[in-house]
């Protein structure tokens, strides 16, 4: 394999392609920017609904849940910008014969398949995001310590490499399945389920949610911002993730391994 | 229209075939089938803590959200995606060519897979009716009969309001995101961010006279037995009104736009 530095550099080529390639069509970017601004107050506005009638959800009040709609449109930015252009396209890889020339280029198969391409109308919402959630923790009235700041800022790497992972599943899956737009479904849907704090919803739902990890995903890191996470989430979030891209990993090989070609 | 009816059954029906060849297909899309019984779950939540929000009990909630789930599978909006792609790619030529209509190409395919989502969910609706005692639908004919036209009306509404915002492609290529920005716009008002009863009163009046209540507030209201005789009678009325509105608009727009189609590749 070759060394990382080179990889990453090669993928740095990539995206900034992509970025050239995207902004010579400035008004449709500007029209996708307009757009997930008026999607960030859409959710704030729909879950205003609830609190017509209460003051507090499960024990979050309403800055608090804006902190995690934050968190919540930030990473389904990220899943728009990086899981899904890759996604869609590991469907015409496998259908095509594609694959079989991508595993012999001298570059890990895995990065590839899973962020080569980039799409950089999604690219500006973990900005529009973050600023919500900085918004909802400056009406929450609370302050942030350092400590808490860290631990987010761990948590949210470890939502971000359980992304990650979902998405080599899925391309897993792609290999086998060939169902692009359905698995995009998935990833989807497993993003969606972390708009709101899971204690939100009832148990069984919140069980569930904890286990199949959504909880992760905008939960934690969001109590970690508010300064009421669980101690023991620091060591546990960060084993769950490296957890779930070893068994991404292992997966993904597996995949490959009944992948007979189609190109020739 | 007329001489174009006959096609529709085989055309649906090839559509409802295709559609369920791919049954992994089908089973991946019912996990986002269900999403209405998420926003179900954080009102219920809302009940337990604060007791009924304007008397919406238990019960309530869950009658209008299963409903919902209905109908949020019975929306028409896919053929934007589909007009659009075909736009683009220079495809819609050769649907020119055909004998019938685009507009009804992509309704039947469309309606047919509509259709295998029905086979799956309508009776996952009656069984968790009968099992489920919260969910409380008073079943009389009279009652039913209405449902029925209403779910047709709410298909056709949406159908016809997707396609005329289809169009748009014929002069812009911002078509789906200006789709999405009326759905999102439109989605306060027609019940699906939450039930129009409990929205603030304004939002609720505007509700009353826009297209988007026929698309789903209007039929779970009329299944949970909320509406009396004159607010179903204005209920319809609103929902055709807005039905001969686009069909209006489609035509007008159609005969413009597709003078403009330049069919960009193909």
């Amino acid at each position: 394999m070759n060394p990382w530095p080179r990889q990453a550099r090669i993928l740095g080529i990539c995206w900034r392609a992509a970025v050239t390639g995207e902004m010579e069509y400035r008004f449709n970017f500007l029209a996708n920017f307009a757009l997930s601004m008026f999607w960030m107050l859409w959710a704030a506005a729909g879950a205003s609904v609830y609190f017509r009638f209460t003051g507090t959800v499960a024990g979050w009040t309403q800055p608090e849940v804006l902190v995690v709609i934050g968190l919540f449109f930030a990473l389904n930015g990220l899943r728009q910008a990086l899981l899904q252009p890759n996604l869609e396209r590991m469907t015409e890889y496998v259908r095509r014969g594609t694959l079989d020339f991508l595993l012999t280029k001298p570059f890990d198969a895995q990065l590839l398949v899973s962020l080569r391409h980039l799409k950089v109308n999604n690219l500006l919402d973990p900005v529009l995001g973050l600023t919500l959630t900085v918004i909802g923790v400056a009406l929450s009235g609370r302050g942030v310590s350092a400590a808490a700041l860290a631990s987010f800022l761990l948590l949210l790497a470890c939502a971000v490499l359980l992304m990650y992972a979902l998405s080599v599943v899925l391309m897993s899956l792609a290999v086998v399945l060939v169902a692009g737009e359905e698995l995009g479904r998935v990833s989807f849907a497993f993003v969606e389920l972390s708009r709101f704090p899971v204690e939100m919803y009832r148990n069984p739902a919140q069980a569930v949610l904890t286990v199949v990890p959504v909880a992760f995903l905008t939960t934690y890191p969001a109590a970690a911002l508010l300064g009421r996470l669980d101690a023991y989430l620091l060591l546990l979030a960060p084993a769950v993730a490296a957890g779930a891209v070893v068994l991404a990993t292992l997966l993904w090989r597996r995949s490959l391994r009944s992948y007979a070609g189609a190109s020739a | 229209m007329r001489d174009v009816l006959p096609a529709y059954p085989s055309l649906v029906r090839s559509a409802t075939l295709v559609a369920a060849t791919y049954r992994g297909r089908v089973v991946l899309s019912l996990l986002t089938a269900f999403f209405p019984l998420l926003t179900m779950a954080v009102w219920l939540t809302v009940v337990a803590e604060g007791g009924p929000p304007d008397g919406w009990t238990t019960d309530d909630f869950l009658s209008y959200y299963a409903a919902a789930t209905l109908l949020w599978n019975l929306t028409g909006d896919r053929v934007v995606w589909q007009w659009d792609a075909d736009m683009r790619s220079g495809d819609l030529s050769v649907r020119l060519l055909r004998p019938v209509h685009p507009f009804h190409q992509y309704a039947t395919s469309d309606l047919g897979q509509r259709l295998v989502f029905l086979v799956v969910l309508v009776p996952a609706l009656v069984l968790a009716a009968w099992l489920v005692p919260g969910l409380n639908y008073p079943a009389d004919p009279l009652r039913l009969a209405a449902v029925a036209a209403a779910l047709v009306l709410a298909y056709a509404v949406s159908l016809l309001m997707a396609s005329t915002f289809a169009l748009i492609g014929f002069w812009s290529t911002q078509t789906t995101n200006g789709w999405l920005l009326w759905w999102g716009l439109g989605s306060f008002a027609s019940g699906w961010v939450a039930p129009l009863a409990l929205m603030p009163d304004w939002l609720r009046t505007a509700g009353l006279v826009l297209p988007f209540r026929t698309t789903m507030g209007f039929p779970v209201e009329l299944l949970m037995g909320r509406l009396d005789a004159h607010q179903t009678a204005y209920g319809f009325a609103v929902g055709l009104g807005w039905l001969a509105a686009f069909a209006l608009l489609y035509r007008v727009a159609w005969r413009f736009g597709v003078r403009r189609y330049q069919a960009v590749a193909g």
